[in-house]
């Protein structure tokens, strides 16, 4: 009769030291993608219609004493 | 003398009502050669900057420009205990919040102490202000800006990418990660650019002139390099002057019971922008024409409208956007 050894739940220093990369591997991507995120992205579109104009003089006056 | 600063005096110089000009600088002899340069008929007189020095200027003087770099609530003080009204172009939060506590001080002697007299905030305070006179109530003011002007200007840019902001939003203060809520803006005279929330001080001042204000934000144009970096000894040292500058300043509210919205700005030098409004607005200071406390200039300007007429003869170029769909959400 052959017994069957798991090494499942078997804890020990390669095993902590794999979990630990793992995690700061997570950690490390999660990191880039923010910062990816962050750094890219769309920030709008530019009007497509309108446009600047100087005010005149005339213009300036009358807004405060309508 | 910074870049502002030498605007600013230069503006001076070139008012009519402007004889005597004291410059106080911590380091005379580096900046002779500019002061010759500032031309105008006034006379000038450079001194090195110190408490009792200054305190001997103030007698006879009818304003006081803070344009320097650093603490200026002490100077402030003493001038207002002088009896001299006083403009300050800082645009550090912290500053501009010591100087506001200033305001009994300057209402008890009837003196104006205008803070944050340069480009952003200032210029936009006033571009603010003069929208805001078309419509019947004002809640929103949204405020971005191109561009810096001296050296200590882009440091302050610089610091303010990466310091806690706050922001008005809904009736109450609440503080944003900066450097954050991207939005593409269309300045006046310039292409579109990136701006990001920045620790400037332009919706604290806002919201003292305007009670019906419900939000008030401030962003600043930045590349990707500044925002990444701005938490980082600046790489490479400033530039003297800055070519490029712009302020946009969007406002919504109400009018005859309907949503409205406007578009204002201005392009130049940011520090021609900013020394044109720290001139003109001591000009108004020196001769009664500002209100008294101490506030942003969309409190103490009366008639915005007047003063932009007088920044137009000075060289800014006020510019209104026509034509614009629905706003986007800020």
């Amino acid at each position: 009769m052959r017994g069957v050894v798991s090494k499942a739940g078997r804890h020990g220093p390669r095993a902590d030291l794999r979990l630990l990369t793992r995690a700061l591997l997570a950690v490390s991507l999660t990191a880039l993608v923010a910062l990816i995120v962050r750094l890219r992205g769309s920030g709008g579109t530019p009007p497509h219609r309108g446009g600047w104009r100087e005010v005149s003089m005339t213009d300036l006056e009358p807004v405060d004493n309508p | 003398m910074g870049a502002v600063g030498a605007r600013s005096a230069r503006q001076l110089l070139s008012s009519s009502t402007v004889e005597d000009l004291a410059v106080f600088v911590r380091h005379p002899s580096r900046v002779e050669a500019r002061v010759v340069a500032l031309g105008g008929s006034g006379v000038v007189h450079l001194e090195e900057l110190s408490t009792t020095a200054f305190a001997q200027a103030l007698t006879g003087a009818n304003v006081v420009v803070l344009a320097a770099a650093g603490p200026g609530t002490p100077l402030a003080r003493a001038s207002l205990i002088a009896g001299v009204p006083v403009v300050s172009v800082s645009d550090d939060t912290g500053e501009v919040r010591s100087l506001l506590g200033l305001h009994d001080e300057a209402a008890r002697r009837g003196l104006a102490l205008a803070v944050g007299a340069g480009m952003a905030p200032g210029l936009s305070c006033l571009l603010a202000a003069w929208a805001a006179g078309a419509l019947d109530e004002l809640s929103e003011v949204h405020v971005a800006t191109l561009g810096t002007g001296g050296p200590a200007c882009a440091r302050r840019r610089h610091a303010a990418l990466r310091e806690p902001v706050e922001e008005w939003r809904d009736g109450a203060w609440v503080r944003r990660v900066a450097s954050s809520g991207r939005e593409l803006v269309w300045f006046p005279g310039q292409s579109g650019a990136d701006c990001y929330r920045v620790n400037r001080p332009d919706a604290m001042l806002l919201e003292r002139a305007f009670p019906t204000l419900r939000s008030a934000t401030t962003r600043a144009a930045a590349s990707r390099r500044d925002r990444l970096t701005s938490w980082l000894p600046m790489l490479r040292p400033p530039h003297p002057e800055g070519t490029v500058g712009a302020v946009r300043v969007e406002v919504r509210g109400r009018r005859a019971q309907a949503a409205e919205s406007a578009l204002v700005g201005a392009s130049g030098r940011p520090a021609l922008l900013a020394g044109a409004v720290a001139a003109a607005t001591a000009v108004r200071a020196a001769t009664g024409r500002l209100g008294t406390g101490a506030g942003g200039l969309a409190s103490l300007v009366p008639s915005p409208g007047e003063l932009l007429a007088e920044l137009s003869q000075r060289g800014v170029k006020v510019m209104i956007f026509e034509g614009a769909g629905p706003p986007p959400a800020w």
